[in-house]
């Protein structure tokens, strides 16, 4: 497994947010949190990148320790997030924020033609490449996020809620495009409230339910299970 | 009538030259860290002292004073992050709670080592530009000289070097900085450095011209929060127009009228920019 959970829990002043939550993560694929508004999902991400100290229980990566780590040594072991809401720099360029993804890296040429890659892969963040980052519709904020994260040239890409407040046909291309980073060999964490696309796109799933995983297994099997179709799917 | 014009002019522009220092270190604490450090205008005072004490007492020339005054302040703001902002970094009002409480230990300590009476210190640079019948002491032209190029170079320090850059990332959003690999204690580490040693270096060049007592940093703060408030908070450009503004609005109105008058003008130029465009003439967006 290239991240493992294991047994964390999570406090926020005293209540407990994750109670003893494990989930693995392989080395290539999706897989994906669901669960309702506040089940634990974002926090999940957030212990793993460091920004929440977890109360109890171990994260591994790649053979690793990494739950003491500060964000900043999280990233540098190869591990990137888009966070929820987007958090792109609103008073930096678009290329500017592109480039913040690559803060850690030395290589300066590879740093460039990574910049061009994604400038190819997003061809409307070329053209506002200039741009404030405030000044995009949310589907190129999130294009922006994401092209972010994959500046860190990372190991493991965790992903929350990127379809959030997108319209139908933008959802559909931003899931084009997480295909497309797992096919490049990025294994994903995806959190996702939108089960439907979130069960279609991942290989593995995991359903968090106030704090503790209620349900795990193939998206295939979850997808057709009952408990997941009354309270998720909405069928 | 134009000879007090164009001194009045001056004067505000010497009087917005060191006030832009502190309010600009003000604001970088303030954009980095997300703290209100009341003890801002006691880092001004520390400055001050370090003149006081190596250019008066130890008879130092005066610019070696002044760059002792830089850093040693700029090391307090270092000292004022670890061991005060850094435990409190997610607790804004514990961290100004602490800066009030680190405000009375340097004005104790100034009390302590130089005694309450004003300290007087021998002008260390002689001689005027004279203009049109206005006068410019070199000691003050200093102060506005220094204030320019301190300011440029921060400036051309935050859009043109990485660390400037993730300076600007981390005002704008700190776990989200956090998250590119940016360290928070480095970046933090460094924007208390130069904010503090701004406010030190202003101290230390306006020493010989303000006659420095413990207790000068309130009257600082108070002005710096009012410029930072109508420049919006958390906008460097913005402070330094504001100071730019206030200078000129307290200055003409202390020589036209005087200065209480001025005092109450500056307030309700706040005021008046509160009602109007709460978050400052450059503030826009809404902190996270």
């Amino acid at each position: 497994m290239l991240l493992e959970i294991r047994d964390i829990q999570v406090h926020y002043n005293g209540v407990a947010a994750l109670k003893r939550v494990s989930i693995e993560v392989p080395v290539d694929g999706i897989v994906t949190i669901i669960g309702a508004n506040g089940a634990g999902k974002s926090t999940t991400l957030r212990a793993v990148s460091g920004l929440t100290a977890i109360s109890s229980g171990e994260i591994w990566f790649d053979g690793a320790r990494i739950d003491t780590l500060p964000p900043d040594k999280v990233v540098a072991r190869g591990i990137a997030q888009v966070p929820e809401g987007r958090r792109i720099f609103p008073d930096l360029t678009v290329e500017e924020n592109l480039r913040t993804g690559a803060y850690l890296r030395t290589d300066a040429a590879a740093v460039e033609r990574d910049l061009d890659g994604i400038f190819v892969r997003f061809p409307r963040l070329k053209e506002r490449r200039r741009q404030w980052a405030k000044t995009l519709s949310g589907g190129e904020q999130q294009m922006v996020a994401i092209g972010r994260a994959l500046m860190a040239k990372p190991r493991l890409l965790l992903l929350d809620e990127p379809s959030m407040g997108l319209a139908p046909v933008v959802i559909l291309e931003i899931a084009r495009i997480i295909k497309e980073i797992v096919a490049n060999g990025v294994p994903v964490v995806l959190v996702e409230q939108n089960a439907e696309l979130a069960l279609g796109l991942a290989n593995y799933a995991y359903v968090l339910e106030t704090g503790t995983v209620s349900l795990h297994g193939a998206s295939r099997d979850l997808h057709e299970n009952e408990h997941v179709k009354r309270a998720y799917l909405g069928v | 009538m134009t000879e007090i014009i164009l001194q009045t002019t001056l004067n505000a522009v010497y009087a917005a030259s060191y006030m832009s220092l502190i309010a600009v270190g003000l604001v970088l604490i303030f954009g980095v860290m997300g703290v209100i450090n009341f003890a801002h205008g006691e880092l001004y005072m520390a400055g001050a002292y370090t003149v006081v004490a190596l250019y008066s007492h130890l008879n130092f020339p005066f610019l070696i004073a002044v760059a002792a005054g830089l850093a040693f302040v700029g090391l307090l703001g270092i000292l004022m992050e670890y061991s005060l902002f850094r435990p409190l970094r997610d607790n804004p009002l514990g961290g100004l709670i602490a800066s009030i409480g680190f405000l009375l230990m340097l004005q104790t300590a100034a009390v302590l080592g130089f005694g309450v009476r004003m300290a007087h210190i021998k002008p260390p640079i002689q001689g005027k530009i004279e203009l049109l019948g206005a006068v410019l002491t070199y000691q003050r032209f200093l102060v506005i000289a220094a204030a320019i190029l301190l300011l440029t170079g921060l400036y051309l320090f935050l859009r043109k070097t990485k660390i400037g850059w993730a300076m600007r990332a981390c005002a704008q959003d700190r776990e989200a900085a956090a998250l590119q690999g940016i360290s928070l204690n480095q970046i933090t580490r460094i924007a208390m450095f130069i904010g503090a040693s701004l406010a030190g270096v202003a101290g230390a060049l306006t020493a010989p011209l303000v006659s420095p007592t413990p207790y000068m940093g309130h009257s600082v703060i108070v002005t710096a929060f009012i410029i930072i408030i109508v420049g919006g908070i958390g906008h460097l450009e913005g402070a330094v127009v504001a100071a730019v503004l206030y200078a000129f609005v307290h200055t003409f109105v202390t020589t036209f009228y005087d200065g209480v008058v001025a005092d109450i003008v500056g307030l309700v130029l706040m005021l008046l920019v509160l009602v109007i465009k709460p978050t400052g003439l450059f503030g826009a967006r809404e902190r996270a």
